[in-house]
């Protein structure tokens, strides 16, 4: 073709290399047909995306990782002569209002002018809400006089009121003050461990033994009121369990009372131990030592002890309940709810979503109906979650919980046992919303095992259901757990639907404890994605909480992170010990 | 079936083996057999069970309303015709007022007569009643022209089941009476006694000598110091306002009444049959002639009282019968010999002729009924009312809905209504007739507000200016009055996904196209997994990052994130124009990975650049802020216009350059040389650039000149938590869906196409967009469909980055309220069956219809990809 070209036009062509007669033509593509522009637009498109995805990760990563490191505190002193102490947690370019900038002097006026108006400031977290009525304050740049980091600063968390920055003064053991200005002393650390423990012990008091007596008062009082609602208040039965009643509660209040006594000898030995701290105004504030959580000198210690006090912090966070409208202290209710649910879920999911699809594919006549059903299967995987909540909510919560209550707890009525959003209906609500999830990956995987492996265990006489029990579903068993944990995955993830059906701020009790019959799926729970939306949302000020939610959004991608690995993983293993055994 | 069958080929005897299948097997099986089949359509009906069960919770909102019981009992005899009636708030006893004072009270299932005092109004004849619409009080005109007030209620109390006085006769099954009041129990072993409460104030004098013909009252002030406001009428046409206020002396416990009145400007006209009201704080006065003629005072200034305006509100010929407010006393419902019902707003026009620049306008024009209307009982707790004609019709009706809820009628000769009411909690209504019977209605009106009329279109609501769309659904006030539109909550959800549609829809496609097609399959591998893992991101984590994080930034560096939206493709196209410049060797080189990386370079390097430049970029597109810009207070739309038509410029531009001067940065076209062919196209891309901003600033300022612009539409008033950001959240929930489907879609393109496109000459780019793309559209359409599913029904970034507020604007500045925010947020807080509670399900109705039609399109279009990818 190229020769016929040529003949046609010979002057067209480029080269002629004449020593051999030939035409060679270069490879010349036209910027044009290469569309160089367009695909780089396109690579940027996917670089762009590349970079918000990992963009997004480092916030998360950093600001999770970094919010439990102690940082130093420091001490800036105001151009006016006020004194600011804390630690910075941020800097940013902002732009001076009119009546800012009014109040400054012309050279610094003319400074953010050449800056476009933008100046630098910085936000310190002072701490000491119950002085400043805040916990922490912008300072711009242009305020500044002067930054210190005293070597004597310290930094208290308290149980209430959030942190305290100022210095330490004294230390009350049992009414003798003793001065002394670092808390890292063998002797204040002693102490404030004593306090602690003591503490633990006024609770373990109040919430195990004592809250098990109010546990069995109300059960002895709703055994009561099932048999009025037996057999009448007239009736000989009432009288005798009201006299029974009266007896079991004299006894209960009597425990409950040398209990209480109890508590109240430690909490009058706790009030007398105090730690005396001032602000940096000079203001003093004397507390309880068992309202102290732990203390540093922020500017005075070494990379170990910033590495022991980033720990207790990470540890606190894991273990312990949410303190200050859950801005402080851990988020173990949360985790925990988080878990019971998933786990819950993913036992009415599993079963229900292989039968469905060993139904669609194994048993039902492959036909017009089938595929319609597929469709909507698939459709429904698309269907808002909040939609599955409002189901959830009216469904579940308020027709069938409210004919459990009227069933099997009249007793408790008018207060909702059932009738009113559960772990058990947020697990229900969030299965119907991964079913179709699970019957997709299941359907995939059973379609894949071939059919003559079927059909041998069919021909060597085995029943339908042992084909399926023993051939089918164990070579299926990879694409189902993998479709099983991923809809666990989007279930842990998903907040709006719980917000519906039970999901709670603060739960009193966890859904499991110790008390008959152990399980208590009728009660609220918390939630970490709910946590991340109610302390950064719902709370006081959403600044104080900004560093607990980065820290429950890290372990919230790490919990679904790891779910989703580990879905990956199990595929993988299992796809390699069936490889083998493929016919 | 499944017996093994062995087959005995040899003589020899042989041991026999069990051939049948054991028991358990069998059983197992069917066991299995049954549960799967159960529970596999099991799930399949829950599944669809969904919807069916969100439907029947939605369909009572559009039910009108149920008569659930009838009653009719003679009066006590002996009485006059009852001018006045109150039911309680139990529908237990009705008591109807006679205008000679006496009061007959009946227990309103049995008909039983109570006994009861009666006012004694001292020989005078009571020429007139006025009362409120609720709490009974009430005010009487007598033929001497004095005043007295009274009060007509209910008082009930719940007393220990042991307080109850012996000796109580049984009326019906649950009520007992001791033959005043009624005794009813209720739950937690209590009783609750149900008196009449019946007292009557000393007289006012008010026309000395005149005749009251009309009045009207209403009770303001504190429990300590109570006001009565009042108007009255008399026989010469005397408009008199009244304050009287009662006060208890301290030491002596003696109350004293202190009236002061005042005159209203007289009018001319036929008086005879007229109607007054009064308005709570006694700043307007109505008078309505009975020939059709509303005036309206404007009594502000008690001192000094003006005419606001005098308008017919029927059509001529048309006498006005009967003239009422409802609660909240924004609207005014008159009612028609003609039998037409319609309801007045006073509201604010310009160029209307009264003293107030307010006029009566016309709301709601309502069914109208065969008869004269004769009677007019509003609701004490919404914009119910009963009208009822000469014709004993009675029609439950909606004022704002407009709707028609009940249409009852009086059998036959039953007589003419004298006397009507809705009892407080709109479960009965009562007719009293001159014949001395009355009617009882149990009725059932649990969501009158809603029709579809009122969910989908507009509503004129009290006190708006126009019928609109709104959605409001609570408030802290009293006579407050739900707006529950669904559609400015449509829109908001349509909104948000557009815009983040708009945003992560090229990314993901673009980005896809280039996995697919252009990137090292070991690049692919790591590449397609990171973007993948954005799919997994908890939406509440994206709605907090956004909100707290990403908001605040967006807001101080909002002229940047603009400026962005340009800089980066820009940079992009720079530096591809760079590249093209490379030789050939090295480009072939660095072709792969070194290249996607020089890419993640143009894309910092441009951002960096966006970020630096973005004050300079405000001063000149933005007039120095963008803020006040948006807002509309300074600058001048045209730059900005000019930057958002220049694509628009820029094809023209182009389209012209190869029509009419083809070869004009071709002409090199015969030279063979990379770097010159490079050259020219970078010059005529420049050139096409400059001319499509020149063109696109031409456009603009026409565009501008004419009055279409940017602001005010696509740009408004910037709030922090806008469509901007929303968007941008949305973008990493939207794009790993769209990219992940769209990139299977591509690569699902079988290999021959590919090879047989280049093969015939065509460079990647020209594969890709040429062929793949096209053979894999409709599973790129899919993928497009599924993303714009996810963004209509994400909740969690709209509850927090959306600011939540239901406007309807396009504003890419401002917030929005989508469905599924509107449900998270209301939801929790809605009373159980309410109706709230109902729309609500609706809304999440509404999404389940619109994401399923939505999955339905991409899953039948997907389909038919994959038949078509497969016949390939």
């Amino acid at each position: 073709m190229s020769s016929l070209q040529d003949t046609v036009n010979p002057q067209d062509a480029s080269s002629y290399d004449s020593a051999a007669g030939v035409h060679r033509r270069e490879a010349v593509v036209y910027p044009a047909a290469r569309g160089e522009p367009k695909l780089w637009s396109l690579g940027g498109t996917l670089a762009f995306g590349v970079l918000m995805i990992t963009g997004f990760l480092i916030l998360v990563l950093w600001n999770g990782i970094a919010t439990f490191w102690p940082k130093p505190i420091a001490v800036v002193t105001l151009a006016d002569g006020k004194i600011v102490a804390g630690e910075q947690t941020r800097e940013e370019l902002f732009k001076p209002t009119a009546d800012q900038l009014a109040k400054l002097t012309p050279q610094l006026r003319a400074v953010i002018a050449k800056d476009d108006g933008y100046a630098t400031r910085r936000l310190y977290r002072t701490g000491n809400f119950d002085f400043y009525g805040d916990d922490s304050k912008w300072v711009a740049d242009y305020d500044v006089a002067k930054v210190d980091y005293p070597r004597d600063m310290v930094l208290a968390e308290r149980r209430e009121w959030g942190p305290f920055v100022g210095r330490l003064k004294a230390v009350v053991l049992d009414g003798v003050e003793r001065p002394v200005t670092d808390p890292s002393e063998g002797w204040v650390r002693d102490a404030l461990g004593q306090a602690q423990a003591r503490l633990a012990q006024i609770r373990k008091l109040e919430r195990d033994e004592i809250g098990g007596i109010n546990h069995k008062l109300e059960q002895e009082r709703l055994a009561l009121r099932r048999v009025l609602l037996k057999s009448g208040a007239d009736s000989a039965a009432y009288g005798e369990a009201q006299a029974k009643f009266a007896a079991r509660e004299a006894e209960l209040k009597k425990q409950y009372e040398a209990l209480s006594a109890e508590a109240q000898a430690l909490k009058g030995r706790n009030e007398r131990d105090r730690i005396i701290l001032t602000e940096v105004g000079g203001a003093e504030k004397s507390l309880p030592l068992s309202v102290i959580v732990r203390a540093y000198d922020a500017n005075d210690i070494g990379l170990g002890a910033k590495l022991a006090v980033y720990g207790s912090r990470w540890a606190e966070f894991l273990t312990d309940e949410p303190r200050e409208a859950n801005t402080e202290g851990g988020v173990m209710p949360a985790i925990f709810g988080t878990f019971a649910m998933t786990v819950l879920l993913s036992l009415i999911v599993a079963p229900f979503g292989v039968l469905t699809a060993l139904y669609l594919r194994e048993y039902a006549k492959q036909g017009r109906i089938v595929a319609f059903v597929r469709i909507s299967v698939n459709n429904l995987a698309g269907v808002p979650s909040i939609v599955y909540g409002v189901f959830g909510l009216g469904f579940f919560a308020y027709i069938l919980g409210g004919s459990i209550d009227r069933l099997f707890f009249p007793e408790y009525l008018p207060n909702p046992t059932f009738g009113t959003g559960g772990l058990l209906w947020a697990a229900l609500t969030l299965a119907i919303m991964t079913v179709p999830v699970v019957i997709v990956a299941t359907e995939e995987a059973l379609a894949a095992v071939p059919r003559s492996m079927r059909e041998g265990s069919l021909a060597c006489g085995a029943s339908k259901w042992q084909t399926i029990r023993m051939i089918v579903l164990p070579r299926a068993m990879p694409g189902i757990m993998t479709g099983l944990i991923l809809a666990m995955a989007r279930g842990a993830g998903e907040v709006a639907p719980l917000m519906l059906v039970g999901v709670v701020k603060l739960a009193p009790e966890l859904p499991i404890d110790g008390y008959f019959p152990f399980v208590h799926l009728e009660r609220s729970f918390m939630h970490l994605g709910f946590h991340i939306f109610d302390v950064g949302f719902q709370s006081r000020n959403s600044e104080a909480g900004k560093p607990m939610v980065f820290v429950t959004t890290l372990l919230l991608i790490a919990l679904i992170a790891i779910m989703n690995a580990t879905a990956i993983t199990i595929r993988n293993r299992l796809k390699k010990k069936f490889a083998g055994s493929q016919f | 079936m499944t017996a093994t069958t062995e087959s005995t080929g040899s003589a020899k005897p042989m041991r026999r083996r069990d051939k049948s299948t054991r028991k358990s097997v069998i059983l197992a099986d069917k066991a299995a057999d049954t549960i799967i089949r159960v529970g596999g359509l099991g799930v399949i009906l829950a599944v669809f069970g969904i919807m069916a069960y969100l439907v029947s919770v939605v369909v009572p909102l559009l039910g009108g309303g149920d008569v659930t019981d009838r009653i009719e009992h003679a009066m006590p005899a002996g009485h006059g015709p009852a001018v006045f009636e109150q039911v309680d708030d139990y529908r237990t006893m009705i008591a109807a007022l006679s205008p000679d004072g006496a009061i007959s009270v009946v227990h309103i299932a049995t008909g039983t007569p109570l006994a009861a005092p009666t006012f004694d109004f001292a020989g005078g004849t009571v020429t007139t009643i006025g009362h409120t619409i609720a709490n009974g009080d009430v005010a009487f005109g007598f033929a001497d022209g004095k005043v007295r007030f009274g009060r007509l209620g209910f008082e009930a109390k719940i007393l220990p089941a042991n307080a109850v006085p012996a000796g109580l006769r049984g009326l019906d099954d649950h009520d007992l009476t001791d033959g005043k009041s009624v005794f009813r129990k209720v739950p937690g072993g209590q009783v609750r006694q149900l008196s009449l409460v019946a007292t009557l104030d000393p007289a006012v004098e008010v026309s000395p000598g005149n005749a009251i013909r009309a009045i009207d009252l209403r009770i303001g002030g504190t429990v300590e110091r109570p006001t009565r406001a009042f108007v009255t009428l008399d026989a010469v046409g005397g408009i008199k306002l009244s304050l009287s206020e009662s006060r208890q002396n301290m030491m002596t416990g003696k109350v004293t009444l202190s009236t002061q009145s005042s005159t209203l400007p007289p009018l001319a006209g036929d008086l005879t049959g007229a109607q007054v009201l009064l308005t709570q704080k006694a700043d307007q006065v109505y008078v309505a002639e009975k020939g059709g003629r509303i005036h309206r005072f404007d009594t502000r200034d008690f001192q000094k009282p003006l005419l606001a305006e005098t308008v017919r509100l029927l059509a001529a010929g048309v006498e006005l019968t009967k003239l009422g407010f409802l609660i909240g006393e924004q609207s005014l419902v008159a009612g028609g010999s003609d039998g037409s019902v319609s309801v007045f707003f006073r509201l604010p026009r310009d160029g209307v002729q009264s003293t107030d620049g307010r006029a009566m306008v016309l709301a709601h024009k309502l069914d109208p009924q065969k008869n004269a209307i004769v009677g007019i009982a509003p609701s004490q707790r919404s914009r119910l009312f009963v009208t009822a004609d000469a014709g004993g019709g009675i029609w439950l009706r909606h004022s704002t809905s407009e709707q028609v809820l009940l249409k009852l009628r009086l059998p036959e000769g039953a007589g003419l209504i004298t006397g009507l009411s809705l009892s407080p909690r709109e479960d009965a209504i009562i007719a009293v007739t001159d014949h001395g019977r009355y009617y009882g209605f149990g009725i059932q009106a649990p969501h009158p507000e809603t029709t579809w009329k009122s969910i989908f279109g507009k509503v004129w609501y009290e006190g708006y200016d126009a019928p609109n769309y709104t959605w409001q659904s609570s408030s802290g006030n009293d006579s407050f009055e739900p707006k529950l539109s669904l559609i400015p909550l449509i829109f908001g959800t349509i909104k948000a996904a557009f815009y983040s549609l708009l945003f992560a829809v090229p990314i993901a496609i673009g980005a896809a196209i280039y996995t697919s097609e252009f990137v090292h399959p070991r690049v692919r591998a790591v590449v397609k997994p990171t973007m993948e893992m954005m799919a997994s991101l908890p939406s509440v984590v994206l709605g907090f990052i956004a909100a707290l994080i990403l908001a605040p930034i967006v807001e101080t560096w909002i002229s940047a994130v603009i400026l962005a939206f340009i800089a980066l493709p820009l940079g992009l196209l720079i530096a591809a124009h760079l590249w093209q410049m490379v030789p050939l060797a090295t480009a072939m080189r660095y072709g792969g990975l070194p290249k996607f990386l020089l890419m993640f370079v143009a894309v910092l390097v441009s951002g960096v650049v966006a970020y630096a430049l973005g004050p300079w970029f405000e001063r000149l597109i933005f007039a120095g802020d963008l803020k006040a810009w948006a807002a509309g207070q300074i600058g001048s739309d045209v730059p900005f216009m000019a930057l958002i038509l220049t694509p628009i410029g820029f094809i023209a531009a182009a389209w012209v350059l190869d029509r009419f001067a083809p070869t004009l940065f071709k002409a090199g076209g015969r030279s063979h040389d990379r770097l010159t062919l490079a050259v020219q196209d970078v010059l005529r891309w420049g050139v096409l650039l400059v001319l499509g901003f020149l063109v696109a600033l031409a456009l603009a300022g026409i565009l501008t000149a004419v009055g279409i612009t940017a602001r005010g539409g696509i740009v408004d008033t910037y709030v922090q938590r806008n469509t901007l950001v929303v968007g941008f959240a949305m973008g990493f929930a939207v794009i790993p869906i769209v990219y992940t489907i769209a990139e299977d879609a591509l690569n699902a393109v079988p290999e021959h196409l590919r090879a047989a496109s280049l093969g015939c000459g065509a460079s990647p780019w020209q594969t890709a967009i040429w062929v793949i793309l096209p053979t894999a559209a409709s599973g790129v359409f899919a993928a497009v469909m599924v993303g714009l599913g996810r963004a209509v029904g994400e909740t969690m970034i709209v509850v927090m980055a959306a600011g939540n507020t239901p406007v309807l604007e396009w504003n890419l500045f401002s917030g929005l309220r989508a469905l599924s925010a509107n449900i998270a947020v209301e939801l929790p807080e809605a009373v159980k069956d309410s109706t709230l509670f109902r729309m609500l399900f609706l809304a999440a109705l509404v999404l389940f219809v619109m994401t399923f039609v939505i999955n339905t399109i991409s899953e039948i279009v997907r389909q038919r990809f994959r038949k078509r990818a497969a016949q390939l």
